[in-house]
């Protein structure tokens, strides 16, 4: 079979483009990258000329990449729920969902082809902050593959983000609503993944802290600290080589998993599979098969 | 309780099955055990109040909305509702909707066209000929969202034939349209019928129906009142087969009686008072009198009902609008 566009994906595109938003969030994108560039350079600058001799300022450049992707990271972050939240909301309101899903489009296509279509604006803006972050590379020189890798960790990331709005705005009727909650989703898989690990280590004050630290596999922070790591240094979870876990500190799985690029890899693959099940869970509610009494609809 | 509307003096093949359908919001049935049976080739009018439960019955059909009971079948086709195969059979235009910003009338099309998989060749050549049917064939490259209601209208009638559907369903398709756009939208609709199209209206005006419909259903308070060719529910109603009976002791007897007459179908029975449609000639009327009377029922009043279409429709959904 012939692979075809997804009609949401060419549609959401073609309205994107025609519309003063893209613009604007561009413009918005870029200006915090080169505030963030601009402070990175500040401080880098001080950090040189008040310790160390003047030719070293150019080995901490190298630490522009991870700031300036950092802040890139967290605008994604911060924004793809936005963008997806009011994907199915707003076809709601138009009355336009009713439509799609009366045509044979999937459940599950529609709500790929949304976040799809997040996941590819999230890439113009990517690729609009591509010179900031050459800078990066040419005056911190870092290999080019870097820059293709970190692209293929803001892809997940946005599918995740996008997965999780998806899934608030096929819950909420509101979009703002739906944005709200896919913030509280961040909670759950951004801090209260630590939940286990720091109740066994600081309530319970037990030495070896288990598999208690599994549920950080879900976790972007932690995926995004060993990606950085692994680029820069080499090293692994939490620290080198000494500060390394040991066997009697770690359960058997956190303690294979945690050695070399063992954990971003699966991690990484964990990250992947909660945006399927996510996406999954999305296109089941929206399904109308599957709704239970029936949604409040507007009186004519 | 609730009425079969088939009508079978059709072309033979029904399109539509609707058996037995229930539809309950919590407590609150929208819909009651409606049957309704749509030929091949009809304009089918579906009229009701507001809250007859009109949509909800259309939303099933169309695969939004699940049914609490009861099936629906679209011609000899084994295809569940919500099943591709259904969907493909089944052109919709909601009630309201709206359109996107920054899209033009050409990519509106095309993008619906390839949501039922079609090819992009197909779906141009298509596009023309149904903007040219609507009469929108001057705005190809308008956006959207700058036309005018009936126009939006008219481009979501094309849209819903794009992939040649079996059945097209309108629901109030002129509602907040100026008369003007009623009109032309009348117009469209009985081309298409006079096409071979299969098409079925809803609306809360019946005289808006009656005018372009060869068929119409009645429903109010989720149930179907009477349904069939406009002609035969005319014909009932100008004969004033309707008759009321009042009664005033014997009622047990009288509603015997009435059931066991051939020709008789009891429409309602009230506290001293029975309505019946009455299908059978003159002198059978008196006999069926002369045959309550000797069995000692005590008539107070007989009489038949006259009246247009539109009381029928009056008072057959009175009390039913809030
Ligand atoms: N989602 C819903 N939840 C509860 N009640 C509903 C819902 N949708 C419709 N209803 C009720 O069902 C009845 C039928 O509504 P509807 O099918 O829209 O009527 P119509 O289209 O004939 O005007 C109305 O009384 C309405 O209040
Ligand atoms: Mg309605």
């Amino acid at each position: 079979m012939k692979l075809r566009w997804n009609p949401i994906v060419k549609k959401d595109l073609q309205v994107t483009a025609r519309s003063m938003r893209l613009s604007w969030g561009l413009f918005a994108y870029e200006a915090v990258l080169t505030m963030a560039f601009l402070l990175a350079l500040s401080v880098i600058q001080q950090m040189g000329s008040s310790f160390y001799s003047y030719g070293n300022v150019y080995g901490y450049l190298i630490y522009l990449f991870p700031v300036l992707s950092v802040a890139q990271v967290c605008i994604v972050a911060l924004i793809v729920p936005i963008i997806t939240a009011s994907a199915i909301s707003g076809e709601k309101e138009r009355q336009t969902f009713d439509i799609m899903l009366t045509t044979c489009m999937s459940p599950f296509s529609i709500v790929l082809g949304k976040v799809m279509s997040a996941v590819l604006r999230i890439l113009f803006f990517v690729a609009a902050g591509m010179p900031i972050m050459a800078l990066a590379f040419v005056v911190g020189g870092l290999s080019w593959s870097y820059l293709f890798y970190f692209v293929l960790t803001i892809i997940l990331l946005s599918l995740l983000s996008g997965s999780v709005g998806i899934l608030c705005s096929a819950l909420c009727h509101r979009s703002i609503t739906a944005v709200i909650l896919s913030y509280a989703f961040y909670f759950v898989i951004y801090i209260l993944t630590f939940l286990p690990m720091m109740l066994k280590g600081l309530v319970a004050q037990v030495e070896n802290m288990g598999e208690s630290m599994l549920p950080l596999l879900f976790n972007p922070i932690i995926f995004y600290e060993e990606f950085f790591m692994q680029l820069m240094a080499g090293e692994s979870l939490f620290g080198g080589e000494t500060s390394n876990f040991t066997r009697s500190e770690v359960g058997f799985l956190t303690y294979h998993l945690s050695q070399g690029k063992v954990w971003m890899f699966l991690s990484a693959a964990c990250i992947f599979l909660l945006s399927f099940l996510l996406l999954l869970a999305a296109a089941w509610k929206v399904n109308p098969m599957n709704a239970s009494s029936g949604r409040k609809r507007k009186q004519n | 309780m609730s009425l079969c509307g088939s009508i079978e003096k059709g072309k033979g093949i029904n399109m539509l099955y609707i058996n037995d359908l229930t539809k309950n919001y919590g407590s609150f049935t929208a819909v009651n055990h409606l049957s309704l049976h749509i030929p091949e080739g009809d304009l089918f009018g579906f009229v009701g109040p507001n809250g007859a439960g009109k949509t909800t019955t259309i939303r099933i059909v169309c695969g939004l909305l699940r049914a609490s009971r009861g099936s629906v079948r679209i011609g000899s086709t084994a295809a569940a509702v919500g099943s591709k195969e259904m969907k493909r059979m089944i052109g919709y235009v909601p009630d309201f909707f709206g359109v996107y910003d920054n899209l033009k009338v050409r990519e509106y099309m095309d993008m619906y066209g390839s949501m039922y998989g079609m090819h992009s060749r197909d779906i141009t050549k298509l596009t023309d000929d149904l903007l040219e049917l609507v009469n929108l064939s001057d705005k190809k490259e308008v956006y959207v969202d700058t036309l005018s209601r009936g126009m939006k209208q008219r481009l979501c009638v094309a849209r819903a034939l794009l992939h040649n559907p079996r059945l097209l369903i309108l629901d109030e398709p002129s509602s907040g349209l100026d008369p003007r756009a009623r009109v032309e939208m009348k117009e469209l609709l009985k081309n298409l019928h006079s096409m071979g199209k299969t098409i079925v209206i809803s609306s809360h005006i019946l005289s808006e129906l009656s005018e372009m419909c060869n068929s119409i259903g009645i429903m109010n308070r989720g149930q179907l009142i009477t349904a069939g060719r406009i002609e035969d529910i005319m014909q009932q109603i100008s004969g004033g087969k309707r008759m009321h009976i009042q009664i005033a002791s014997g009622m047990e007897t009288a509603t015997r009686i009435l059931k066991e007459q051939a020709g008789v179908k009891i429409e309602s029975v009230r506290e001293n008072e029975i309505m019946i449609l009455f299908s059978g000639a003159d002198e059978e009327i008196s006999a069926l009198i002369g045959l309550m009377i000797q069995n000692q029922v005590v008539l107070t009043g007989f009489y038949r009902e006259e009246g247009s279409l539109e009381s029928l429709f009056m008072q057959l959904t009175g009390g039913g609008a809030q």
